[in-house]
């Protein structure tokens, strides 16, 4: 286990031990709660993580690495960010992709980059669900607000390696 | 139910895309290399287990815990930095894909919170959601990655969140 693992599991004890002292009921119902979830879950890693797997070995290497290469700096963090708002679909569909991107030899600013701008630019995602459930004054607020996000992402990964060296790559 | 039919078709769409991954893979460098990638996605599901449990259990105790109308109270137009980092923490605490987050944002704007919070809310959802996080970005990119750029990313929604306060745009929920 991580350190991060760790602190996620001691956050969560806590919060169950919090609902433990509100009463025993609460506590049965974060714990069903969880197992329902769990349950609805799990299908979905029994499919998406052996896709991925397979997907990893397939996918040839360095197959982009002048375009978001570690070595393609401000240019290729904002081809990332670019290309990132515009691949389609959740994370079913769009991780694949990601891990395409990232075996075909993308530096780490880069995937940052990607990441963010697809999480926050996402357009399918706005069609199906922002637009008609809040409305595009919302989505104009939101958009503009987070238009520099992904770039910020990608710079500050770039000093961040500098300084933490980080890698791409499985456990 | 159609959720329902979305989550399956999703379902059915990963697993058509995984087929054929295994069946070109088979093609090209045989069982072998199919065994050994089914292999490490067990080692993957290992290795996500414990952080896919933990979150799940803290997502459900805060649901008991806390209603999204008295979250709602702390997001309010007056509510300054407090109120976006509630915002940002709530966000990246909601379980499940956007038929749950989408109209969580109707009922915390609801309950008082203000567009700058609930752009930091639905940002930080979708930036750092803890689900997509464990499911996909940990066992893809590697656990180091996932973890740099979170640490990065987290605080931008509340940054996000403090821009839109302050843009001329007036929104209000719709009815």
């Amino acid at each position: 286990m991580t350190a991060g693992q760790v602190f996620l599991a001691v956050v969560a004890l806590l919060a169950f031990g919090a609902c433990l002292r509100r009463g025993p009921a609460t506590a049965r119902k974060a714990a069903a709660d969880t197992g329902r979830s769990l349950l609805g879950m799990l299908p979905i890693f029994a499919v998406a993580l052996p896709m991925a797997a397979l997907l990893a070995e397939l996918i040839p290497a360095d197959a982009a690495v002048t375009w978001i290469g570690p070595d393609s700096g401000m240019p290729g963090i904002l081809v990332a960010s670019l290309a990132g708002g515009l691949m389609p679909g959740g994370p079913f569909v769009t991780f694949p992709l990601v891990l395409a991107f990232a075996k075909a030899g993308a530096g780490v600013p880069q995937m940052a980059a990607l990441i963010t701008g697809w999480s926050i630019f996402a357009v399918h995602r706005i069609l199906t669900w922002e637009y008609p459930v809040l409305g595009w004054r919302f989505v104009a607020l939101r958009l503009i607000a987070a238009f520099p996000l992904p770039v910020a992402a990608g710079l500050l990964a770039e000093w961040t390696i500098r300084v933490v060296p980080v890698g791409l790559g499985g456990p | 139910m159609p959720s329902l039919f979305r989550r399956h078709a999703s379902i059915l769409l990963i697993g058509a895309i995984g087929l054929l991954a295994a069946l070109l893979l088979w093609r090209r460098d045989g069982g072998g290399a199919v065994l050994r990638a089914l292999l490490h996605a067990w080692e993957l599901f290992l290795f996500i287990a414990p952080s896919l449990v933990a979150g799940l259990m803290l997502a459900a105790a805060l649901r008991q815990l806390v209603s999204p109308g008295a979250l709602g109270r702390w997001m309010g137009a007056e509510s300054g930095w407090f109120g976006l980092m509630v915002a940002t923490f709530a966000g990246a605490l909601t379980p499940g894909g956007p038929m749950a987050a989408f109209p969580l944002v109707l009922v915390l704007a609801g309950a008082g919170a203000d567009r700058g919070a609930l752009v930091a809310y639905i940002l930080s959802w979708a930036l750092n959601g803890f689900q997509k996080l464990l499911v996909y970005e940990m066992p893809l990119l590697g656990p180091d990655f996932a973890i740099m750029r979170t640490i990065l990313t987290l605080p931008m929604p509340m940054l996000a969140g403090f821009v839109a306060r302050r843009l001329p745009i007036a929104w209000e929920p719709p009815k």
